[in-house]
């Protein structure tokens, strides 16, 4: 069944700053649709507008899972994701005492992934075998590289159907950078995810993009139909390359 | 063996017994303090009130201390999940809970003391039961079942909460809400509502532990006051969060005290929990266990 998200005009911001106007943007089942932009433009507020972390002052956001239809503007974050929408956060939010394979078991906290528990955590072993070598030691203390797998398998725990991720490559080194799109990749295809994605590296993101958006001071300015559109739009030229 | 040795093999039997009291009585204390991060000065006062609870069942209507126990249990979590969401409504949500929440829980401290008073007067209250006087001899081993019964409903319940926070849904959410609740929100739980439950089940621990006080001991309104510094040096001996060491730190305190007793004079006790407290805060504040 089809899984979708559609944001509506949404604006929003923190006290008097305004920081998103009237974006709008939608990703389709089983699409993998990039937010791209530098630093500061809004992509972050976006996503937590999506996860009910921030409260959007206009505009609608709404899921389809499975063909049921859903306003999101004005849940609670938690009942978002019990809907059956799976998080990666910016910063990774790991639970940093907790072992590997407790954070994983919290993962399927929902109620919709509870009984698939066992099997997930299966697969998410095989998927990630470095989680699973380290699957009694404490999240706090992994590497960045091993943290961001760790976020990732503990959203995928959820059995979800539309996937959130929120500046994926922060704080890592380009290789582990490129692990972690190739292992996203891996992923969407395996489970037929509709995965919408803030990115700021540029020649990452569009490794798996269908589609993309350009936001620029809380607006977007562009919004490309395929990679090759991406490549060659001056929006991107001037904002990532210099040009 | 000489009378020393003897008075000293005594003090540490007794000692460990009691250990396994003093675990039932701090594994709120655990769970409050260690998991949820709230200071929780009122925890004694909800034993002496399990206390009287058995108390008055028994006096009244010759029901046993034990059964008081499995009565007094649901409605103390019940009374411990209001409690919790007048904290959090009040002061957690504002984030003014390390003053103004520690004052109204002293105000709770006092009102369940005097209430008590008030109801029973300040005398000393026993219980009766069968198995109070009986007590189990072979060598030097002496076992009073008046300690013996306490240790094991202690433990068994260390081991239930343990069993609890590592098996199910709830209990993993009850160790992770104090290390990051958004990141709880963002796999599906509702932090407010996760420690709603664990602050009832930390109340109830305190509950059940106070019928077991009054089969070990006679009661009376202020004797709560003598465990505040117990509960709050084992809790951070044993390592804040680890149910573990909970355990562990409850035996070498009930030891401590129960030498300290007999060689010192019964007038010590009391000091030694703090003694205890302050050491471990100059030494190895992390405590003994990390869970």
């Amino acid at each position: 069944m089809a899984s979708s998200l559609s944001i509506e005009s949404v604006s929003a911001g923190y006290g008097a700053v305004r920081v998103l106007s009237g974006v709008s943007l939608r990703a389709d089942d089983g699409e993998t649709v990039v937010l791209l932009g530098t630093n500061g433009n809004g992509k972050s507020t976006l996503i937590k507008c999506v996860t009910g972390q921030v409260r959007p002052t206009q505009g609608r956001i709404t899921a389809v899972i499975e063909g049921k239809s859903h306003d999101l503007v004005g849940m609670a974050t938690e009942e978002i994701v019990g809907l059956g929408i799976g998080i990666v956060p910016e910063g990774r939010r790991l639970f940093p005492k907790l072992t590997v394979e407790e954070n994983l078991l919290l993962g399927a906290y929902r109620t919709g992934a509870r009984a698939n528990i066992g099997a997930n955590l299966e697969f998410c072993f095989e998927t990630f075998p470095r989680l699973k070598e380290r699957r009694h030691q404490t999240a706090g203390s992994m590497s960045g590289g091993e943290q961001q797998m760790l976020a990732l398998a503990r959203a995928l725990m959820a059995s979800p159907k539309i996937l959130i991720i929120d500046e994926p490559s922060v704080g890592l080194a380009p290789i582990l950078v490129t692990r972690v799109i190739d292992k996203i990749a891996e992923l969407k295809k395996a489970l037929g995810l509709t995965v919408l994605m803030a990115e700021q590296n540029f020649q990452q993101a569009i490794r798996i993009a269908d589609r993309g958006y350009v936001l620029v001071h809380g607006k977007i300015e562009f919004s490309a139909s395929g990679v090759e559109d991406l490549r060659s739009s001056n929006v991107v030229r001037r904002l990532y390359l210099g040009l | 063996m000489g009378v020393d040795a003897e008075l000293l093999f005594y003090a540490l039997q007794t000692g460990l017994l009691l250990g396994g009291f003093y675990a039932a009585v701090s594994v709120g204390i655990t769970i409050s303090f260690g998991m949820l991060d709230i200071v929780n000065i009122a925890h004694p006062a909800f034993i002496i009130l399990g206390a009287f609870v058995a108390y008055y069942l028994n006096s009244t209507f010759g029901i046993d201390p034990l059964l008081s126990l499995v009565i007094a249990a649901a409605p103390a979590f019940l009374l411990g999940r209001l409690l919790y969401k007048m904290y959090y409504y009040a002061f957690e949500r504002h984030g003014e809970e390390s003053l103004q929440g520690l004052a109204f829980f002293f105000g709770i401290l006092f009102i369940v003391e005097i209430g008590l008073i008030l109801l029973f007067g300040v005398d000393y209250r026993f219980v009766e039961a069968p198995y109070i006087s009986t007590t189990f001899n072979f060598w030097y081993v002496s076992l009073p079942l008046r300690l013996v019964i306490p240790l094991v409903v202690g433990l068994l319940m260390v081991t239930a909460i343990q069993l609890f926070t590592s098996r199910t849904f709830l209990g993993r959410a009850i160790l992770a809400v104090s290390q990051d609740p958004g990141a709880l929100r963002l796999v599906g739980g509702n932090p407010v509502k996760i420690k709603e439950i664990a602050f009832g089940v930390s109340i109830a621990s305190a509950v059940i532990a106070g019928p077991l006080l009054i089969i070990i001991q006679p009661v009376e309104p202020s004797i709560g006051r003598d465990y505040i510094g117990r509960v709050f040096a084992i809790c951070v001996l044993g390592g804040m969060s680890s149910l573990r060491g909970t355990v562990v730190a409850s035996m070498i305190v009930g030891i401590a005290e129960a030498v300290t007793a007999t060689f010192g004079g019964p007038a010590w006790a009391p000091a030694v929990a703090f003694s205890l407290l302050i050491l471990t805060l100059l030494l190895r504040p992390e405590g003994m266990f990390q869970r």
